[in-house]
Order: C-alpha cells, then structure tokens, then sequence
C-alpha cells in the first residue's frame, strides 16, 4: 500500500472538482436549498379555514349545536367557518362532492336520546377520502372545535362533559382507504415524469457531446422536427411505461400458493396493486402522457446545461425534488405558504396530480372543468417546453 | 455529380469577410474565399488556428459575426443548400447502440435519400458490408471513423466538408479513402479537407494555410514550398506564419496571389510560440519531411 498513490488518487478528485464548479456549487448549494424549502413549508404551513357543511337530522336539538359551531365560525382563531346547514347526509355528500364543502357533520336524529340515556352521542364526519394529508389537518381544526361546543352544551352538572364519538364516512373511497389507493394516481404521474426527463436529458446530452447533432443540423432536418421525433420516439416508451404502471395499479393477479409438501410449498401472492380507478383509465392515461411530453422537452432543454451525464443527474434536486415537495403530494397546496403556492401553480406536477386524482380517485370525466383545466394546462406546460427545447438547439451550436 | 455542370461558372463555395468571435477572440478574422467545384482543397493550420469554426460558419452550423458564407450560390444558412452538404466532424458523430447499417439508414433518410442501393454503395467504399448488422459500439476506432465517414458520403452529396477525416485510418485504407475522394472531385464535387496530416495535403488540388483566423498562404503544395524557398510544406507553413524552420520570427511571406487576403502580419513573440508548439507538439521545428504531422 502506497500512501502517495491513494494521496493521488484523493488529490485527482479534488482536482476534478476544481475545474467542474457547477459540480461543487450544487454539492453545497442544493441540499441548503432543498433544505430551506422543507424548511420553510413545514414552519409555515398555513392553518386554512375548514368549510364546514351542517347536516342536521336532530332537529331542534341539533340546533343548538348548529348554532354553537356557527358561533364559533366568527372565532377567527377556530378555522372553521359554516358554509350550509341541510337536512339530510345525501344533500351534504352532494355540497362535498362539488367542492362547496371541506367537511361534513351529521348531527344524528337520536342525539337528544343518547345524550339523555348518558350515552356518548356519535357525530359522522363526511369528507372526500382523496387526500390523506390536506384531510387529517381539517380534522384537527375541526376536532378543537367540536371539543369546545361540547363543553359549552354540555348538561349542567355532568362533568366531564360527554364528548361525542365520531365515525368517519368518506364521499369517495372508503374512510379505510388504504395508502396505496389514494397514492395510486401520484405513482403514474411521478415515475412517468421522473424517468422521462432523466432518460431524455442524457441522451440529447449524448447527441450534444457526441458529435450526431452537428451532423444533424448539418443536414436539412428542422429544430422542431427533432424536437418532435425526440417527443414521439420518447413519448413512445413513456406510453408503454404509463400503459404497463397503470395495468399494475388498476389490476392484481392472484398467484396462489403451489408446491408438493405443504410447509414447502411457495406461498400465495398477488401481483399488482388492484386499485379501483373510478373514472376512465384512458383519461387518467392522457393526463401521464401529457405530463411526460412536457418531461420529454425539459429534459432536451437542461442538456443544455449540462456537459457531463453527471451534471443531468444532478439536475434532479433541482428539478423533481421541489415538485415532489410542493405539488400536493406531501402538503395541500391551499396550507404552503403563498410564494410557495405560486410556485406550486407553475409546476406540471401540481396539475397531473390534481387530474389524476380527480379521474381516478373521483370519477371525473371530461366534463368536470378540474380536468378540463388540467389537460389545458398541461398542454400549455409541454408545448412550452417544445419551444423552449427547440430553441436551445441552435444557441449550442451557435 | 451531375449537378456539376450546372454550378461550375459559380463557385461551390464562397466566402465574403466572413469573421467569428467568441468574446474576445476572433476564432475566423475575415476570411474570403471562393472554391471552384470539383477540386480538392486542404485546410492547413495547427490545432486552434480557426480550422473547424471556418468549416461550421461555411456549413451554416454557426452564425458569422461578420460577412457571409454561400455554399452552390445559396447564402447559408440554407436548409436547400445543406441537402447538398455532407459534413464530417472532427468527432466520431455516430450513434454507439445502433448498428452500421442503422446509422447509415437514419442519417440517409434524414437526407431525404433512403436508397438501400446507396447503403450499399458507401458500405462497400469503407469496407464494412461484412459488418452492417454490428452495434457501432463493438467496432474497432478505425471502423468508426470508416463508418463516420460513410454517414457523410450516404446522400451523395456535391460539397463536402471533411473535419481532418483520416484521423485513426490505417495507411492502406487512407489511400483508399483519397482514391476516392478523387474520385468524386472528378464527378464534380468540391471537397474541403481540413488536416494537419502533410502527405494528405500534397494530394489536394490547393491548400490554404490558415493561423490565427486568417488565410496566410494559398496555392498548390509545389506553389507553397516555391514562395516560401523551402522543400517540405510544414517549414513552408512556419515561414508563411512568420518563422524560420527552428521556430525563430522572422518577416513572413505574403499571401501572394490570394489579393483578398492582406499578406500575414510579423507575428508578436509570444504568438510566434504558440504557433510552433501547436506545429510540433512541443518538440524540435522544420525537421518533418513530407508525412510528418503540422
């Protein structure tokens, strides 16, 4: 073993890193700005007002709380504001289902019974069942409230006051839902844009460093026609890789367990994840393959950027990881803080995750302007990228 | 090839003042030219000198800072002019997974020339028809360079630019490779050859010396050596630049017959270095004879 041929060694990679600033600036300067986002997000995460839509099936003595939780909506410090108040839990479901409402409370016909036999009455608590996160924070705000109005209702003389159970009852899903349904549309839109942008990246750096793309502009082909053949050849593969995720997702095999001596035998599994997409997996497809063209033209885009396969890769904290923070995958949008949401308004996630979530967890169809806007707009984000792309070719070469 | 005759009172190529900076650099200092079709023109000039930026600014595949460039009397950049335009870079430019045979069709049909006949035809030029069906990749560096070679040559082009072509052909297959580029010159097609190879530059019909991003000297390989009252072309290339055989400044010859080009100015001491380690790598100046690399 030779000292001075591992100092050299250790000495040719510092060198390296010398001459290859970008390198160094991203080795530092990323992960305090990945770092400072997370920060900043989870520190001020914004308490958002929980409309709040009362079914009321008690009656008059429903009313009292009614009014009890209206009163609390003047609170500014309780978050929640009531925005209806009718009669039965399909009128309630329908005010969620259109978006009008963020929660639901039944309050029951045998509230009044309960209470008197000195039973805990049950509050149903109905909401969308699509977003884990953005949903359990509305419970919070909601529970504090609830808490309150039972201590001010509460029977004189009955201490501790009867705080209500609640059951949970979801407009769409079931309130059991597992992570892996309500993450299913996430997994499509993600791996698609992920992959994408990494493969293309590299290899229109390979044609930029490799000498082909001289040759081709040396020739009478267009900027757009490469621009285009590069969408259709990758959009190609990113179809089969939508068509294979989604067949995945949507369906599950059941391999059972085969063998000749039981203890031995292989056990009983299942491939694929056997969600129920709600609405049409075709739309849900459409929206993975727009996200992917608009993933085809920014990855031709950063090869610009880039001399070394290397430096594609490092594009990725960049590029994905604040989408991933800030599409509504991990937070709501409606809680990051504003500059943050108007950030989280121009990333191409941020809209595939929204349409597929409609489409898939909601049934949404083509008719609901959620999906309309998604597909609109995601268009918008990958013609964007097609310009922009196209227009890097000539400034290399230039 | 046929075209020949249509374009032979115009040059093939031509350039007016033509000049590129990067920053402060000026990589082509106003270079006119007018290449007549159906010869064979060198490029001489050591690494840096401006070699290949004159070839993308003449290929269109760089913008002129100054001047222009018109390739068969279209002012480039010219998509109709490109379809007759086959450009060899310096780098081998060919797809590494995708077989002889597939690089050759996509190039061919990017040139609107999908002729399996053609294929053919430039596969068996460079030696490779045993070898269509194989990955780029696995081929040996000659191969490539064959190959790379063969995706110029595949639309049958009437202007070619060549980014020093022999680089890593064996002696045998580099006569080969001249044979035929005679050939084509015969047909009618103009070739600018950019080399720092000797033996390559006494096969072209002209050379143009090129330092500093200018033309310094012009003529034949005999015509050069003659002015410059010197037998071997790359002492010849070190008096033209403006130094003597052992790499001392001296007053340079003119550009001579070449009236566009101002002759070439007492270079400064520290150009004058630059230039002759570029020539000689470092090592002793002048003693090359012909085969000896600029």
């Amino acid at each position: 073993m030779s000292p001075s041929r591992i100092l050299a060694i250790a000495r040719r990679i510092a060198q390296g890193f010398r001459r290859d600033e970008r390198t160094l600036g991203l080795m530092f300067v990323v992960p305090l700005v990945v770092t400072a986002l997370l920060g900043w997000v989870l520190q001020d995460t914004k308490d958002t007002v929980v409309d709040v839509v009362l079914v009321n099936e008690a009656g008059a003595a429903g009313d009292r709380i009614a009014s009890a939780l209206t009163a609390a909506s003047g609170d500014p410090t309780r978050n929640i504001k009531v925005v209806a108040n009718v009669a039965t839990e399909a009128e309630g479901e329908d005010w969620i289902r259109r978006g009008d409402g963020d929660i639901g409370i039944v309050i029951p016909a045998n509230l009044l019974a309960d209470i008197q036999a000195g039973n805990r009455p049950t509050l149903t608590i109905i909401s969308e069942g699509t977003d884990p996160a953005a949903e359990s924070g509305r419970f919070g705000t909601l529970q504090g409230a609830l808490a309150d109005v039972a201590g001010q209702l509460a029977p004189p003389g009955v201490t501790p006051p009867l705080i209500p159970k609640v059951e949970r009852k979801t407009v769409y899903l079931s309130p059991d839902a597992s992570q892996v349904d309500v993450l299913a549309p996430i997994f499509l839109g993600f791996f698609g844009y992920f992959f994408v942008f990494l493969l293309t990246g590299i290899s229109f750096l390979r044609e930029r460093i490799g000498g082909t793309l001289e040759r081709l502009l040396a020739t009478p082909v267009t900027r757009f026609e490469i621009v285009t053949g590069y969408s259709l050849g990758f959009g190609t593969f990113a179809t089969i890789q939508v068509v294979v995720l989604t067949l995945f997702i949507l369906n599950s095999i059941h391999v059972p367990s085969f063998g000749p001596f039981g203890d031995y035998s292989t056990p009983a599994f299942s491939i694929g994840l056997g969600v129920n997409s709600a609405g049409s997996p075709l739309l849900a497809f459409a929206i993975a393959l727009l996200l992917s063209l608009g993933a085809v033209n920014l990855g031709i885009f950063l090869s610009t950027f880039a001399r070394t396969e290397l430096q594609v890769i490092q594009f990725i904290p960049l590029v994905i990881v604040p989408q991933a923070l800030l599409s509504g995958i991990l937070w709501p949008i409606e809680r990051l803080p504003d500059v943050l949401q108007a950030i989280a308004h121009v990333l191409p996630l941020t809209y595939a995750v929204e349409g597929l979530r409609a489409v898939m967890l909601k049934g949404a169809d083509l008719t609901s302007t959620v999906v309309q806007t998604d597909l609109v707009v995601l268009a918008g984000i990958a013609l964007f990228f097609v310009v922009l792309a196209s227009g890097t070719i000539k400034r290399e070469v230039a | 090839m046929t075209a020949a005759s249509a374009t032979s009172a115009a040059p093939a190529v031509e350039a007016v003042g033509l000049r590129k900076q990067f920053g402060t650099i000026d990589a082509v200092n106003g270079i006119d030219l007018a290449l007549e079709p159906g010869r064979i023109y060198g490029l001489l000039g050591p690494n840096g000198s401006g070699k290949t930026t004159l070839i993308r600014l003449l290929t269109g595949l760089a913008h002129a800072t100054a001047g222009e460039a018109r390739i068969l009397g279209m002012r480039m950049p010219s998509r109709k002019a490109l379809a007759s335009i086959g450009y060899m870079p310096q780098a081998e430019a060919i797809y590494p997974e995708l077989s002889v045979g597939e690089n050759l069709g996509f190039f061919a049909r990017l040139e609107g020339h999908a002729d399996r006949a053609a294929i053919d035809r430039v596969l068996d030029l460079v030696e490779l028809r045993e070898r269509k069906g194989t990955p780029a990749l696995e081929l040996s560096g000659g191969m490539r360079r064959r190959l790379s070679l063969a995706c110029t040559l595949v639309h049958e082009p009437q202007v070619l630019f060549l980014d020093e072509p022999t680089v890593g052909v064996d002696p045998a297959l580099r006569v080969q490779f001249w044979t035929h580029f005679r050939r084509l010159a015969a047909q009618g097609t103009t070739i600018l050859v950019a080399s720092h190879v000797m033996d390559e530059a006494d096969r072209c019909d002209e050379l143009l010396f090129v330092r500093d991003g200018k033309v310094i000297g012009r003529g034949t390989g005999a015509e050069l050596r003659e002015r410059a009252g010197t037998d071997n072309l790359e002492s010849a290339f070190l008096i033209f630049s403006g130094l003597d055989p052992e790499g001392n400044p001296i007053q340079p010859v003119g550009a001579g017959d070449d009236a566009n080009n101002s002759p070439g100015e007492p270079p400064s001491g520290g150009e004058a270095m630059g230039g002759g380690q570029a020539m000689g790598g470092g090592g002793p100046m002048g003693g090359g004879g012909p085969g000896a690399v600029l």
